[in-house]
């Protein structure tokens, strides 16, 4: 079954739009100049590729849209996605799902005040400016403001996050889960990335130049990128016209470092080769690579070697451009806007060049399209390389210019272990979180990382990485894993590192970019913790977070199953993880979730999923589904035994979500109370789900995850 | 006076390099503090310098330049002094 592109939006440094951003690439012409959104002082740099004109009253047409929630990110996006689906000619009658990839969402529009609560707790109140800065609220906006969409996932692995949205998206379409997906990604500049960045000695103080010997850093950029793709079938049956075929992909974490790539490039080229692969290519058949390039000493160089590995020979004559020399690095955007890039080359048979590159630095020897040069490309590669070591490829071809690739059907997913860390300590298989009763019995157990980690090894790791690698540890249960390079997780937060965030810019504002803290801005990003658990455990497959609000364990747990029955992985830890937080409990918890009750607490759960089970009769995954808007249940398997539907709050939500489904006389049970009182319940609600199953005390359950219009459902049943 | 620098020294690198654990008089003031003895890298490095400049005003160098003043707490302390 082929893919197909059918439509592109695109948001640079260049301009607004696709033709403005390709004709600029075409001409060398640089996006780059003074940074003007906020003051550079005490950074290694004063540039940035901001993106020109952008004003965010204009992009939210509607007069009922509240401007005060939206971040340039959200208008960057909207933008993108509208010239895509208007591009692709596809109208509101059509169903369309959605994938964003991002890093920092409305961090710019919400940094002054989150420096602001870092000082005076007072200041913590749920203000609507607030509203744009959960990681999530990018595709709220766009349902807001562009159209509906049947279901929508959020997702970060730092600077691959945009190339693994459209990953997500060839797997679903590929398994027959969706028709037609707009995805991609967008990312606005902030203080906090710059900072970071600087702190590193990342940021260029010229205007960056990949793979040149004087090559000196990256510099920042913004955008936002989206690509409307769909099955052959679905593109044909309205007579819509192919730009190009999506027709490889691959995501691997390289388990290495949480900010240097690992220098060989093994793994790098091991996930080229993974998406060759998955386009049944060769080599050979590439004709041109836009490189991640982000004129990082460590990157371009790391690269390059990757490339060699892959490429062998066929190197020397294969042409390679980064764009970053003319848009910036634009992080949780990039891979989506260069997978775009990588459609107009082999749409328009002419590459863009590399920018900045002046004298070739001879360990990244390649062959660098110096001006604009126009050839044949039947098969285009776009590389992108995250923080934590999250590496995506993807491959897009011309549609007529291979047979098509061979049809797969999804695999079975099973659950194989679960581990939590909340108030009853650490545990592994349980049921213990939907007990009645308030108090776990012989007392709280406060989370203490010593006892459960080598703390030399896990020294940079912050506190919620510390709980998803235990919960991880406590979730391998009888066979802890020997063979982890098929081994991948999704671990998602609510609303992020948050509190470290505001603590952060807060130090920023106080003492100076110059105290900016290195150490501390690579657990900032929302895929950190999952990033530091892949490393401790040498994790190899996708890993990357999510976030959706209350719903973001089960929305995890939803797409690690995808990915798996995708073949995209053989094992996946999936969860949530919510660490106590001040800014959480007053300002973004009553502002975005459903209200709760409970005092809100910390903790983290995780569910091993893998492709085969090492029991007779296992826990499999047999349903599962994800939407926007109102819920629909008619499609959940009817059970057949003892059942039950397992939520975080047992409410008149739930209640009128189960009307006319199989379930909804089923008896409930709700693990909030007992988990913690965070956004992560409905994890713990999983686990338990999965330990009575394991027990014999059920044999089929729904698990219900719900927040505001949004929603996942599955439901696992014990299977011969 | 350049015992304090040493120890104060010592103290900020356990705190900001998180080594849990670890007593000052357990860094030897000689032993390399990257690769072998410590195991610190590149982004401990970037740490270190930093919190160097916010506790005793003095900036450190980048690249090559730094490398034989990350050598060893005393060497640490020797420009410390040199550019207090």
């Amino acid at each position: 079954m082929r893919i197909f592109v059918t439509g592109i939006g695109i948001v640079s440094p260049l301009g607004i739009g696709v033709e403005t951003t390709f004709d600029g690439l075409l001409a060398g012409r640089r996006g780059i100049g003074a940074l003007n959104l906020f003051d550079p002082d005490g950074c290694r740099s004063e540039l940035a590729a901001e993106v020109p004109g952008l004003h965010i009253p204009e992009v939210a047409t509607s007069s009922d849209i509240d401007l005060e929630g939206w971040s340039r990110t959200d208008a960057m996006a909207v933008l993108a996605a509208r010239e895509a689906l208007a591009g692709a000619r596809v109208g509101e009658e059509l169903p369309v799902d959605l994938i964003c990839g991002g890093t920092t969402a409305g961090m710019f529009e919400t940094e002054a005040l989150l420096a602001e609560m870092h000082r005076d707790p007072q200041a913590r109140r749920p203000l609507s400016k607030m509203l744009s800065h959960p990681l999530s609220a990018t595709v709220d906006r766009l349902q807001e403001a562009v159209r509906r969409f049947e279901q929508a996932r959020t997702i970060c692995s730092a600077c691959s996050s945009g190339a693994n949205a459209l990953l997500l998206a060839a797997t679903w379409l590929r398994a027959g889960r969706s028709q037609r997906v707009l995805a991609g990604g967008a990312d606005g500049l902030c203080r906090l990335t710059y900072t970071g960045f600087s702190s590193l000695g990342a940021l260029s103080p010229e205007p960056c130049q990949p793979f040149d010997r004087d090559r000196r850093g990256l510099t920042l950029g913004e955008g936002a990128a989206f690509l409307v793709v769909e099955t052959e079938a679905a593109a044909a049956a309205r007579g819509a016209m192919p730009i190009c075929e999506l027709r490889g992909w691959a995501v691997g974490a390289e388990a290495h470092h949480i900010t240097n790539p690992e220098p060989t490039g093994e793994k790098a080229a091991a996930v080229m080769g993974a998406a060759l692969r998955r386009a049944g290519l060769a080599p050979g058949d590439i004709d041109y690579v836009n490189a991640h390039g982000t004129a990082t000493p460590l990157n371009d160089r790391m690269e390059a070697a990757a490339l060699r590995r892959c490429f062998g020979d066929r190197l020397a004559s294969l042409p390679v451009s980064s764009s970053k020399g003319q848009i910036g690095h634009t992080l949780g955007a990039a891979g989506a806007i260069e997978a775009a890039i990588c459609a107009l080359v082999v749409e328009r048979g002419v590459m863009p060049p590399t920018a900045g590159l002046e004298t070739v630095d001879p360990a990244c020897a390649l062959d660098h399209v110096r001006t604009a040069r126009a050839g044949s490309v039947a098969a285009a590669m776009s590389d992108s390389f995250g923080f934590g070591g999250s590496d995506a490829v993807l491959v897009l071809t011309r549609p007529d210019a291979f047979a098509p690739p061979a049809a797969s059907s999804p695999r079975r997913v099973w659950v194989t272990g679960a581990g939590t860390v909340g108030p009853f300590g650490v545990r592994g298989e349980h049921a213990d979180y939907v007990a009645p009763g308030s108090a776990p019995p012989d007392g709280p157990r406060p989370f203490e990382a010593k006892d459960h980690l080598d703390l030399g090894r896990a020294r940079r790791i912050d506190r919620a990485g510390r709980m998803v690698t235990v919960a991880m540890e406590a979730a391998f249960g009888r066979d802890a894993p020997t063979d982890t390079t098929q081994t991948g997780a999704i671990v998602g937060a609510a609303f992020g590192a948050v509190d470290h965030c505001s603590a952060f810019v807060h130090r920023v504002y106080e003492k100076g970019a110059r105290f900016a803290s290195p150490a501390a801005f690579p657990n900032l990003l929302p895929s950190s913790p999952v990033a530091h658990a892949s490393i401790y455990h040498r994790f190899q497959g996708p890993v990357f977070s999510s976030a959706d609000l209350g719903a973001t364990a089960e929305g995890a747990i939803v797409t690690a199953a995808e990915l798996i029955a995708g073949g995209e992985a053989e094992v996946m830890f999936a969860g949530g993880v919510e660490e106590a937080s001040p800014i959480t409990e007053a300002v973004l918890g009553p502002l975005c979730s459903n209200p709760q009750a409970e005092a809100r607490g910390e903790g983290t759960v995780v569910l091993r999923l893998a492709a085969s089970t090492p029991d007779p009769a296992g826990v499999e995954l047999v349903w599962s589904h994800a939407w926007r808007g109102d819920v629909d249940l008619g499609g959940a398997p009817a059970p057949s035994g003892p059942a039950r539907v397992f939520v975080a709050h047992d409410d008149d939500a739930v209640a009128a979500a189960l009307v006319g489904s199989a379930w909804a006389e089923v008896p409930r049970a709700a693990a909030a109370a007992q988990a913690g009182g965070h956004e992560a319940a409905g994890g713990f609600a999983a686990a338990a789900a999965y330990s009575l199953l394991r027990g014999g005390d059920l044999v089929e359950a729904l698990v219900l995850g719900l927040a505001p219009d949004r929603g996942y459902a599955f439901v696992l049943r014990v299977s011969p | 006076m350049a015992d304090d620098v040493k120890l104060k020294l010592k103290e900020i690198i356990i705190a900001e390099l998180n080594l849990e654990g670890k007593s000052p008089d357990e860094i030897d003031d000689a032993a390399p503090l990257f690769g072998e003895g410590l195991g610190l890298d590149s982004l401990d490095a970037l740490q270190l310098a930093m919190a160097i400049e916010e506790n005793f005003g003095v900036q450190v160098p980048e690249g090559d330049e730094a490398r034989p003043i990350f050598a060893s707490v005393n060497a640490l302390a020797e420009h410390i002094q040199k550019q207090a």
